[in-house]
């Protein structure tokens, strides 16, 4: 296999698992149970009184959410999986010990967390699309989203590469993500916020993310919370790669 | 060959390998002997490129293995001592994804051979969850076979395993001896050093308290033992160069006395005082 391709196996062993994993419901429902329970408790209970920008609040929540659980799953599933795998099942160590370099290993691991994630958004998008007649989904969208299942899914594998037990896992995501989820505009527009929060606000990638993905056409606004992203996302990749190659038991 | 020189590893306070050096020949199965937490694992972890020295150096067919481990990992297929295969895939799922990440070429080929070395060709398709422990260290062994490496390292091949099965895993092993193969074990178990071993190093704490051939380190402690119960019942053991020694100590001793010849663990315990089981 030519270097180029040597993350494929790492991908292709996690899409074979993902596709057992699809295979029990439960799987399918745990993805889309809290994006769910957002709308029907957010959405329509607000989304018939509530205009936020010029909008109904339920056509404001969906893209915030597609961001929300884009970011969950391709996180969670990566730390967990990873964690799980390098702790506990030792089957990361094949991937150290196999003549591979280690962006490769990153990038199968970010490129599988990147599916798991685009596949709940999907499953929001798909109830979006039904339940709201607003139309969301546009180029500046699908970009957004994908930087977005990229940048948290090299989050994903820096917690699990860093967590020393799968509990550890949970304060990472206590920490990083929960706050993210739930103060970086996916609810309410950041600049509801008070003042000096502001700043911790707008440090949370999520923040950009939720920004970029509702804006129809790229302004000044949009292209400083990309160019964000991208920054974040390469240096969580760098780092990522680095805690791989300085890999030791 | 295989080159281990002054290789020291701590974790903490814990020497886990402490001024390590041994030399194997090529083509040979060396065993590394030892109680748990000798350091046989932790050696292993570092030739294999899982863990990184504190200071030494392991240089396989002349290439080192902390500067060039990419090329180390070319070479070598390597059987931890934990199952890390992936349960919820197919013993040939399994292989064809370790063979992609070896670069093996005609893999369905030799992944077939692999299996069938194994005797598992009939269960290819079958998700390792279901697998027993001896079936799940057959696969293990047909992995590292896959990418057909110069060096193997098996990390404790027959742990947890039952008679039977274990001498089957060492029938199979010994045919991993071909093509000038070098095949590197860690064992506890002193009947796995002395079936598979051309060379056997026993380590203890650490460091590295004998090496030679399995007759030869059986021969310089004695290949005798002469074994009594004393007045307190606490069995006593002498060891002794030869037949004619044993009995004549034997005749000398009270009832109850038995003489056998030597095994490695015997070995073990006139250099350290301890036991390896």
């Amino acid at each position: 296999m030519r270097n180029s391709l040597a993350w494929y196996p790492i991908f292709l062993k996690e899409m074979l698992l993902f596709r057992r994993k699809l295979l029990r419901l439960g799987y399918v429902f745990s993805a889309m149970i809290m994006p769910i329970i957002y709308l029907g408790a957010f959405g329509w209970g607000l989304g018939r009184s509530v205009r936020i920008q010029g909008t109904d609040y339920l056509s404001f929540l969906i893209p915030g959410l597609v961001a929300m659980s884009s970011m969950n799953n391709s996180y969670s599933w990566v730390a967990n999986a990873l964690n799980l795998s390098r702790l506990y099942f030792k089957t990361f160590q094949v991937f150290i010990q196999a003549p591979i370099s280690p962006s490769a290993i990153m990038i199968g691991e970010v490129l599988a967390g990147m599916v798991k994630g685009l596949f709940a958004s999907l499953l929001i998008i798909i109830i979006g699309l039904f339940i709201s007649s607003a139309h969301f989904i546009t180029p500046l969208f699908v970009i957004t989203l994908l930087l977005n299942c990229f940048l948290f899914a090299n989050l994903g594998v820096i917690t699990g590469m860093r967590a020393k037990s799968h509990e550890d896992t949970a304060t990472y995501t206590n920490f990083f993500i929960m706050p993210m989820a739930f103060f970086s505009g996916t609810f309410f527009p950041v600049d509801k916020v008070p003042l000096f929060v502001k700043p911790i606000i707008y440090i949370l990638p999520l923040t950009h993310t939720n920004i970029v993905i509702r804006k129809s056409s790229l302004d000044y606004e949009g292209l400083i919370s990309l160019l964000v992203l991208v920054v974040y996302a390469l240096l969580l990749f760098a780092y990522g790669s680095r805690l791989i190659r300085r890999y030791s038991e | 060959m295989i080159e281990v020189i002054n290789l020291c590893k701590s974790y903490g306070k814990i020497k886990a390998v402490d001024d390590l050096s041994f030399t194997i020949n090529q083509g040979e199965i060396f065993g590394l002997l030892g109680p748990n937490g000798a350091g046989k694992t932790t050696t292993i972890k570092m030739l294999t490129t899982l863990t990184k020295p504190d200071s030494g150096r392991c240089i396989i067919n002349g290439i080192d293995v902390v500067d060039h481990p990419l090329e180390i990992k070319r070479r070598i297929g390597a059987v931890p001592q934990e199952n890390n295969l992936e349960r919820e895939l197919t013993a040939y799922e399994n292989l064809h994804i370790y063979g992609m990440l070896h670069n093996v070429t005609e893999m369905k080929e030799k992944i077939d051979e692999a299996l069938k070395v194994v005797d598992l060709w009939d269960r290819r398709d079958s998700i390792v969850t279901g697998f027993s422990g001896g079936m799940q260290r057959r696969l293990l062994l047909a992995r590292a076979l896959l990418p057909e490496p110069p060096v193997l390292f098996l990390d404790e091949p027959s742990i947890g395993l039952d008679p039977q099965i274990r001498r089957q895993m060492w029938d199979i092993i010994r045919k991993t001896k071909i093509d000038g193969r070098t095949v590197i074990i860690t064992t506890h178990y002193i009947e796995e050093a002395a079936a598979l071993c051309d060379t056997v190093g026993i380590l203890s704490k650490g460091r590295l308290i004998a090496l030679d051939t399995p007759q030869n380190l059986k021969t310089t402690v004695g290949e005798y033992v002469v074994e009594f119960l004393n007045d307190d019942g606490k069995l006593i053991q002498r060891m002794c160069q030869d037949n004619d020694e044993a009995h004549e100590l034997a005749r000398h001793g009270e009832d109850g006395v038995t003489i056998r010849k030597s095994n490695l663990e015997d070995v073990f315990v006139k250099l350290t005082g301890e036991r390896i089981g």
